[in-house]
């Protein structure tokens, strides 16, 4: 067996080059003016510091915590009873249940965004059933997008732990004399919980991030951290400006990071 | 688990999850047979779009472009994938797990910044931006995606199979092939198609490490959104790509409910 660790290690070579080289790289650019595509003498600098200030970034900062924390929230609030009875499930079908809802991830997103744009404004082709939204631009807009493009994330890893959890142990709480609520919150929702922190995780990280959702749902008023950093990447090409923003980004990740290792070691809730 | 709870909210809980999961992709597919350019209002049932993905030409060449891409990432994919989750599996636990820890690292990562990641080490790379630099993201976020398929079932493998194997005069080379793959044969295919999935509909990763003017579908939709550039056929293209993946993933599931009735009638 010991001959075939070799296999890997090309791999951990791609890897060291692909992760961390970039993220040097990023916290370089973010404290100095080196040009990465004319790569010269650079010297160090703070002047990305006062971007954090302006108010278009402190604004998208604001939304996107706003708007990533709400729609887990809600994913949370409707996906762990939809895993629950998913892992509940006793047919044969329920695997096609499951496949059911994994299609759509691998259905192209922006397409999916734009069926809902379409959807908000007041003359719609859902007209055509006698129903008429106004909603482009609002929150509830962007919501409704998030959650239905993420809802997927958060579903599934609950779904394969609570699939694996031994059943007798319900049975045994029940037989000592826990109710169903005391069955849930003593025994279910804990042994759920790396499921529940890896769809937290898979949720609010997209939702943060997405800069195609905000711009078409919120009809070019509402931006999020992405859209910073897909102006100043490439739009604006300023590089430097949007490493600084990246590294807010990244902060955050590897405190998510921190928290699935804590539950879940090897990553098998990710897939 | 539910008998004594009421059914009811759950099942209701879980109808309005699939509707507005899949309400979008509803609305996708009532686009791609309407007659109107402008999707606003349903005008007329009409397959005219399909027939318009043929005609188009520069969403043909996203199409085509996007394939391309896909068929070779996913074949890198697979292949560097499932030998490193050979190797993965035969180091001990606590290197298996700091390896783990740097595999999901894309996984976990949004995308964007997988994104601007690539796109700033291929700028310091003598290559230029377009279709090498997209493969070769494409290649980088499929390959994890191809370990975490098929490690699981690497475990589940008896450790002696490859001594076995060797001690039965194979060679490490053929005992890989021979005796390892084709035991987990069932998740190569599963992580192949989970790469190959992820390609064709991958956006932000792609939007970030391209150049050129090098278009896939998703590239192609970004920059025509609003203008009068868009075309509906991309509805009907990807109202095919759905139904396809529905077919695949059907006879995958219809072949596999035969073959455990097979077995069970043995």
């Amino acid at each position: 067996m010991k001959h075939l660790r070799k296999l890997s290690y090309p791999y951990l070579v791609w890897m060291v080059l692909l992760v961390f080289v970039p993220t040097l790289l990023v916290l370089l650019l973010s404290v100095s003016d080196l040009d990465v595509f004319n790569a010269g003498p650079f010297r160090l600098t703070f002047e990305w510091i006062e971007f954090l200030g302006k108010p278009k970034v402190t604004n998208a900062v604001r939304n996107s915590i706003y708007y990533s924390f709400l729609a887990t929230f809600f994913s949370f609030l409707i996906g762990y009873p939809v895993a629950y009875y998913l892992a509940s499930l006793k047919t044969r079908f329920k695997t096609f249940y499951v496949t059911l809802l994994i299609i759509p991830i691998w259905s192209n997103m922006l397409l999916r965004i734009i069926a809902w744009e379409k959807l908000f404004f007041p003359i719609s082709i859902l007209n055509m059933f006698g129903i008429s939204f106004d909603l482009i631009g609002t929150d509830y807009a962007i919501l409704i997008g998030m959650v239905s493009m993420y809802l997927p994330f958060m579903v599934l890893p609950i779904y394969s732990v609570l699939e694996k959890m031994d059943r007798s142990l319900v049975d045994a709480a029940k037989d000592l004399g826990a109710n169903d609520f005391q069955t849930f919150y003593k025994v279910i929702f804990p042994l759920s919980i790396s499921g529940v922190v890896s769809g937290t995780i898979m949720t609010l990280l997209p939702a943060m991030t997405a800069f195609a959702l905000p711009e078409r749902l919120g009809a070019g008023k509402i931006q999020l951290i992405g859209n910073v950093i897909e102006d100043y990447f490439l739009k604006t090409n300023n590089i430097n400006a949007g490493s600084l923003i990246s590294i807010l980004l990244m902060v955050v990740i590897v405190f998510m990071f921190i928290a699935i290792l804590r539950f879940d070691k090897e990553g098998e809730t990710l897939i | 688990m539910i008998d004594r709870l009421k059914k009811a909210p759950f099942i209701m809980v879980t109808a309005f999850s699939y509707f507005i999961i899949y309400f979008p992709i509803f609305v996708i597919v009532l686009l791609s047979v309407n007659a109107s350019p402008s999707g606003q209002t349903f005008t007329e049932f009409s397959f005219v779009w399909y027939k318009e993905i043929f005609l188009n030409e520069r969403l043909l060449t996203a199409i085509f472009n996007t394939l391309l891409v896909a068929v070779i990432s996913t074949a890198v994919a697979t292949v560097v994938g499932t030998l490193t989750a050979i190797g993965i599996n035969s180091l001990t636990k606590t290197y298996r797990i700091r390896f783990m820890i740097l595999n999901n690292v894309p996984v976990i990562n949004p995308d964007i910044v997988t994104g601007l990641s690539l796109m700033l080490v291929f700028s310091l790379l003598p290559i230029s931006f377009g279709m090498p630099t997209m493969l070769l993201a494409h290649i980088f976020f499929s390959i994890p995606f191809v370990v975490l398929t098929v490690l699981p079932k690497l475990k589940e493998l008896d450790p002696n199979l490859m001594d076995a194997a060797l001690d039965l005069g194979c060679n490490y080379f053929e005992g890989v092939v021979k005796v390892i793959i084709p035991s987990i044969k069932t998740a190569i295919i599963a992580g192949a198609l989970i790469a190959f999935t992820m390609s064709i509909d991958d956006f932000v990763i792609s939007y970030f490490t391209t150049g050129n003017g090098f278009q896939n579908v998703s590239i192609w939709i970004y920059s025509r959104l609003g203008r009068r550039t868009f075309s509906p056929a991309v509805y009907a293209y990807n109202t095919l790509v759905v139904f396809l993946t529905i077919g695949v993933l059907g006879y995958i599931n219809v072949n596999n409910i035969i073959r455990v009735k097979r077995r069970s009638e043995k």
